[in-house]
């Protein structure tokens, strides 16, 4: 047998223990929503699934382990009409995707690689859409989860959740869930009826204020105009932004300036008018300019990295809460705001913490895994806890040898 | 606050005007309302031609009944003409007469017209008003000022807050969109043939006067480097240093010179610099997106809205502020540079 069917048909054994016992809670209004399972490796997808009953995707699951589950973020009228328009859209919930693959961090230099399977080529950090040498789009990317990333990722998911959706959208937390993807990043989830029937459109402005694209700094004569610092939405955020850069000691350096005391002088003028305007006041000369650099930076700290495609495409399919990523192993788990700051995924999210299984490691890097450190390693058979082992199995980073015990 | 048969007359969105569009409607017969001598008929045509000619219809208080219904008839007419540009225009003109009327209002009126018109969720306080950002949204994403985008208004708690005229600009938007929606509607009335041949003639006599621009028809057969949006200039000059450019920005770059008449052979020299050139799968899409080859579509480039979503929007002059398509842009610059040209020749 060869090895790769091996791994595949190991994955599915453990993906349905998992599920004897699943107790995953139900999406709002289910019934109307299409279900999409990945079933194999090869690529075999059962989509256009609807379901009456909860227990009907409880057997689902159980019956067929899928390797990766989906739910429409959207609402139809027939959901498993097998055409696109036949379903009948609804409405949809508003999502959102922070995916570490698409922010840029510096720790990828050193965790990620890539490969073009082409020609060979391979190096490190983000992959590139084209090999920059034989421009084949064939890349393979090794890419991991460490620290830093899931500190940026946190970063970004309580920016979203506090500074924009609960303080700016007025959503209340109750109808916010925060869900980890299962892999590199969070889902952000907003079951509301005041977002339910907005259109594409009306979407994209929610993410252009996300991620503060558009944003008006100069009107039309170039000129400006400050805020005051009690303003509502972005003009207050800036404002404050500002406030807290030019007071801090570093302000002149981090914005680079140069002018001695002129610079000190204005950045003067600025504190004081924003601590004593009540409406928006202009700004000339010098100030202007310093004013300008200033907001440019905290426009790049206060904004925040979603996915615009994810959150404008009002018939996406995306990962049902609490089951299983078949290219991690991990639960795509339900995390609270509260719980958010102290979430590890390798601790949280695994989903089989019994057993012992001897595998071949291809390849890994250092890792701590249900708090133990394991690696760096390469082309070695150890012995490894069963969390760590289909964590390492399901990204094709170790092979199976013995399946230690069967029942643990 | 009970609104009165003027303010029926002055806002034909609001409940009162449509329940007394019908009880009019059954106490007359719309039979008498739609034959050839009616009043009602006549004001009708008026208004469309108040939007014809002058892009601002009016309201007459003398009958107010007559112009009550003179709404709804207004509509069945232009929507029978099944001439978009007829209709956008007309919208367009209620929307100004709404709007000059709202300006006159105070922050009450304005609430009350607002709930009641378009179920919107509005507040007041003591100097502004608030709307729910859905209900703003909605209207707000057809008005392509950037003063006008969500991210460059004050939102609290859900609600954007707007001066007394951004919320009368906002209802009257609404009532625009209102009009085009149900102008668009599917016909649900048998018009009698009496209407047909007041349609007819009314289609015959606009015939010169309708604007004639509409991008997604837009012919452009010129190219002018110094008319090109910035966005374009920006991804030409990308090509030409070889940066390697995302597939939406090759994607734009293509399509928009195809539009405005640039041969496929003739941008793969555009294309050749960056870094996984090759010629022949580059030609391969580049007539494909003409539609030379494939699926036969052309296709058309992106909007403002969707480059600013995708980061290629470096909007950086007054034009920019005006259009909502590179296309548009190119084809205004392109007029004026040439009005320009004239002007100086003149001299």
């Amino acid at each position: 047998m060869k090895e790769g069917s091996d791994n595949e048909g190991f994955i599915k054994r453990m993906f349905r223990k998992y599920y004897i016992e699943w107790r995953g809670e139900p999406p709002k209004d289910f019934n109307r929503r299409e279900f999409a399972f990945m079933i194999s490796r090869k690529g075999d997808i059962v989509r256009h699934k609807a379901f009456e009953e909860w227990g009907e995707v409880k057997e689902f699951l159980y019956k067929n382990s899928p390797l990766h589950t989906y739910y429409s973020s959207a609402y139809y009228a027939q959901p498993s009409a097998p055409d696109m328009d036949a379903k009948e859209w609804m409405g949809a919930d508003l999502i959102f995707d922070i995916d570490v693959d698409h922010i840029y961090t510096p720790c990828k230099e050193q965790h990620d690689k890539w490969t073009c399977l082409d020609c060979g080529v391979t190096s490190n950090g983000i992959p590139p859409e084209a090999c920059p040498k034989c421009s084949s789009k064939r890349i393979e990317a090794k890419t991991w989860f460490c620290e830093k990333c899931l500190e940026v990722a946190k970063e970004e998911t309580i920016k979203l959740v506090e500074d924009f959706l609960i303080q700016d959208f007025g959503f209340s937390p109750q109808e916010i869930s925060i869900v980890f993807s299962g892999r590199r990043g969070f889902h952000i989830h907003v079951e509301s009826d005041v977002v339910r029937e907005l259109d594409q459109r009306a979407r994209r402005e929610i993410v252009d204020y996300v991620r503060g694209n558009g944003l008006v700094v100069q009107d039309r004569k170039r000129k400006v105009l400050v805020p005051p610092l009690n303003a509502g939405g972005w003009p207050g955020r800036i404002a404050k932004g500002v406030y807290e850069l030019l007071n801090s000691k570093s302000a002149k350096m981090f914005l680079n300036l140069k002018g001695g005391s002129k610079a000190e002088e204005a950045i003067k003028v600025i504190i004081k008018g924003l601590e004593e305007a009540q409406d928006y006041w202009p700004l000339e000369g010098i100030a202007r300019r310093i004013w300008l650099k200033a907001v440019e930076e905290v426009i790049a700290h206060k904004r925040c990295e979603v996915d615009e495609r994810v959150t404008t495409d009002i018939k996406r399919l995306i990962r049902l809460p609490g089951t299983l990523h078949g290219g991690t192993g991990l639960i795509a788990v339900k995390v609270s705001l509260r719980d958010l700051e102290s979430f590890d995924p390798y601790v949280h999210a695994v989903a089989f913490v019994k057993g012992e299984v001897r595998v071949k490691i291809l390849s890994m890097p250092r890792i701590t895994f249900l708090n133990q450190t394991w690696g760096p390693c390469s082309d070695k058979v150890v012995e490894v806890p069963m969390g760590l082992a289909m964590y390492l199995i399901c990204s094709e980073n170790a092979i199976v040898i013995s399946e230690g015990v069967q029942d643990a | 606050m009970i609104f009165s048969k003027i303010d029926a007359a002055t806002y034909p969105f609001i409940s009162l005007a449509s329940r007394l569009v019908k009880e009019l409607e059954e106490s007359l017969g719309i039979s008498a309302i739609l034959s050839p001598g009616s009043e009602v008929l006549q004001r009708g045509i008026e208004r469309i031609r108040e939007a014809v000619y002058s892009r601002m219809t009016s309201v007459y208080k003398r009958d107010l009944d007559v112009e009550i219904l003179s709404h709804p008839v207004a509509l069945l007419l232009i929507k029978h003409t099944s001439n978009t540009r007829l209709i956008s225009v007309y919208a367009e003109a209620e929307k100004n007469r709404v709007l000059a009327s709202l300006l006159k209002e105070d922050h009450e009126k304005l609430v009350t017209l607002a709930i009641d018109g378009f179920n919107w969720h509005v507040k007041r306080r003591e100097n502004c008003l608030l709307i729910r950002f859905d209900d703003y949204l909605k209207t707000s994403v057809n008005i392509l000022d950037a003063h006008w985008k969500l991210v460059n208004r004050k939102l609290v708690s859900g609600y954007v807050e707007l001066s007394r005229k951004d919320f009368s600009r906002l209802l009257a938007e609404a009532y625009r969109a209102r009009i085009l929606e149900r102008a668009n509607q599917a016909m649900d009335v048998q018009v009698p043939s009496a209407l047909k041949t007041i349609v007819e003639e009314l289609n015959r006599e606009f015939q010169d006067f309708l604007p004639k621009v509409d991008v997604s028809v837009m012919h452009i057969d010129e190219y002018e480097p110094s008319a090109l949006p910035p966005c374009i200039s920006k991804l030409l000059e990308d090509a030409e240093q070889g940066k390697n450019l995302p597939h939406m920005a090759r994607f734009t770059l293509a399509t928009f010179l195809i539009s405005i008449g640039k041969r496929p052979e003739e941008l793969l020299d555009v294309f050749r610099k960056v870094p996984d050139f090759d010629e022949s799968k580059t030609l391969y899409h580049l007539r494909h997106i003409a539609g030379e080859i494939g699926s036969r579509t052309k296709y058309t480039p992106p909007s403002c809205a969707t480059l600013r979503t995708f980061n290629l929007c470096v909007a950086d002059d007054d034009l920019c502020q005006r259009v909502r398509h590179p296309l548009t842009y190119y084809s205004k610059k392109l007029k004026s540079l040439k009005r320009g040209e004239l002007e100086r020749r003149i001299r």
